[in-house]
């Protein structure tokens, strides 16, 4: 099952491989892919809980997979920006690109995941899954980062923020509805 | 219309020809032959001996990755969401401060200043580039003929507004961007023999995603400046305020020059990314038509007026 997603998730890169040598603006292209893949991945990572609550399915186990699986997204996206776009122009990407909020706020968004991916393990994951909260921070940021990647929003950003706020909200509800009892 | 000569048919009269001395042809033979023939876009102009040695982007790149958000913010969608556009017959209206105020049709325009080929380099604020070759008529030639007044300092260029043809602009407070679109450009310029109308690309026509049927190509500014599917055209005394200058003053301005040095507060302008290409290329001054205009902008703060 755990094979299953993992195959499944990763299936849009193949389509992403595939379309490469055809592809009109292909940085651009592989952005779109690794950062839509990696913020839908984020988002998927907080339905488990959400299932269990509500139709009493536990998906709990699958949620570091998810969670990997974001990352990966999240490190070729990285990876494409230092090595396609940046060219490995460091000089550039630190007196100018980090600099700019746009930028930044992508990085700070990749550095949570990537302390939550390296803390996902085991005795690591006991002491550190207190601060796994930190994910709604690294998706509210990685929202923020899509937002300005272009000229005005589209509909996969409004539809990820209706999707969050659909989600956030059955939390807090949840939550409320707990302390009453 | 006699500048538009169908590739297609010359071909029909090669092939009647071929059948040999025509003799045994009806004429209805050949009205068949003739209505089943393709809608032909294609155009007769003077080509572009393209000294800079530029190497085209295909039309197959060129047409299907826009910036048209009058249709969608979406780069492939205006494609599919254009095509049943009405872009024939399209009057351009011209006002505002010149000898005499009119409305012409696009076909009148191209019987009145010919055509000839342009291969400039089209560089996006996004950061992407391409190589394409405009079909058109410099704007100079549009400006003698109307005759601009002593007032006339800027010329205003608007898009249709007819929210029929273009679904974004039936969206009210929901519309991608303020509509319609409006840019400007300094009478000077405006003039300058770089300044271009398009009504046609690779040959042919205009496809309704590429701005048909008529569009404006100024090659040493940022793209959003090529204003398409114009409507308007005006002779005015004030500064015209542009479209992404009211929706952005911080990343937007009216000059948009091209300029390695001066990034959009989001991303670097240094290189650019060249559709088709996995590599990225420098950005040159003014697109690499310093030479040309830079004359234009002596004296001004490129930073402050980006």
């Amino acid at each position: 099952m755990k094979i299953l997603l993992v195959l499944l998730a990763l299936l849009p890169l193949g389509v992403a491989y595939y379309q490469l040598d055809n592809a009109i603006d292909p940085i651009k292209m592989l952005y779109s892919y690794t950062g839509i893949g990696a913020i839908s991945l984020l988002l998927l990572s907080l339905a488990p809980s959400t299932y269990k609550r509500i139709c009493s399915i536990n998906w709990l186990r699958y949620r570091k997979t998810i969670g990997l699986l974001a990352f990966v997204y999240a490190l070729l996206h990285v990876s494409i920006f230092v090595a396609l776009d940046s060219e490995f122009d460091f000089v550039t990407i630190f007196e100018k690109s980090l600099k700019k909020p746009f930028i930044y706020v992508g990085l700070i968004a990749f550095i949570i995941v990537l302390l939550m991916a390296l803390t996902s393990f085991k005795k690591l994951f006991a002491k550190f899954s207190k601060y796994h909260k930190a994910v709604y921070l690294a998706l509210a940021l990685a929202l923020l980062h899509s937002f300005w990647a272009q000229k005005v929003a589209g509909v996969f950003e409004y539809g990820i923020v209706a999707v969050g706020v659909v989600l956030l909200g059955e939390r807090v509800w949840a939550k409320m509805h707990h302390n009453f009892k | 219309m006699e500048n538009i000569t169908p590739e297609s048919l010359f071909e029909a009269r090669r092939h009647f020809l071929k059948l040999g001395a025509g003799a045994l042809v009806s004429s209805s033979a050949v009205s068949r032959l003739l209505a089943d023939l393709p809608k032909d876009l294609s155009l007769k102009y003077t080509p572009d001996t393209n000294p800079l040695k530029l190497t085209l982007n295909t039309e197959e790149q060129a047409t299907n990755y826009v910036n048209f958000y009058e249709f969608s913010t979406d780069k492939t969608a205006p494609v599919k969401l254009s095509q049943k556009m009405k872009t024939n017959p399209w009057n351009v209206g011209f006002f505002g401060e010149l000898k005499t105020e009119q409305m012409l049709d696009v076909d009148d325009l191209i019987a009145k200043f010919g055509l000839e080929e342009r291969i400039y380099r089209f560089r996006c604020v996004e950061g992407w580039s391409m190589v394409v070759p405009w079909i058109g008529f410099p704007l100079y030639k549009l400006l003698d003929y109307l005759e601009p007044n002593a007032k006339a300092k800027f010329v205003k260029f608007t898009t249709r507004n007819e929210p029929s043809m273009f679904p974004d602009q039936a969206k009210g407070i929901f519309a991608s961007i303020k509509h319609p679109y409006v840019e400007g450009l300094r009478m000077d310029e405006a003039r300058h023999p770089l300044t271009f109308i398009a009504v046609g690309m690779y040959g042919k026509r205009l496809l309704p995603q590429n701005g048909a049927p008529i569009r404006l190509v100024v090659p040493w500014k940022y793209g959003f400046k090529s204003i398409k599917s114009i409507d308007l055209i005006e002779c005015v005394e004030e500064q015209p305020l542009n479209t992404w200058q009211v929706q952005d003053p911080k990343e937007y301005g009216f000059y948009a020059n091209v300029n390695p040095k001066v990034d959009h507060p989001r991303w670097t302008q240094a290189k650019e990314r060249v559709l088709g290409k996995l590599t990225k290329q420098d950005t040159l001054p003014f697109n690499g038509y310093e030479k040309e205009v830079a004359s234009l902008y002596a004296g001004m703060d490129l930073r402050k007026l980006f």
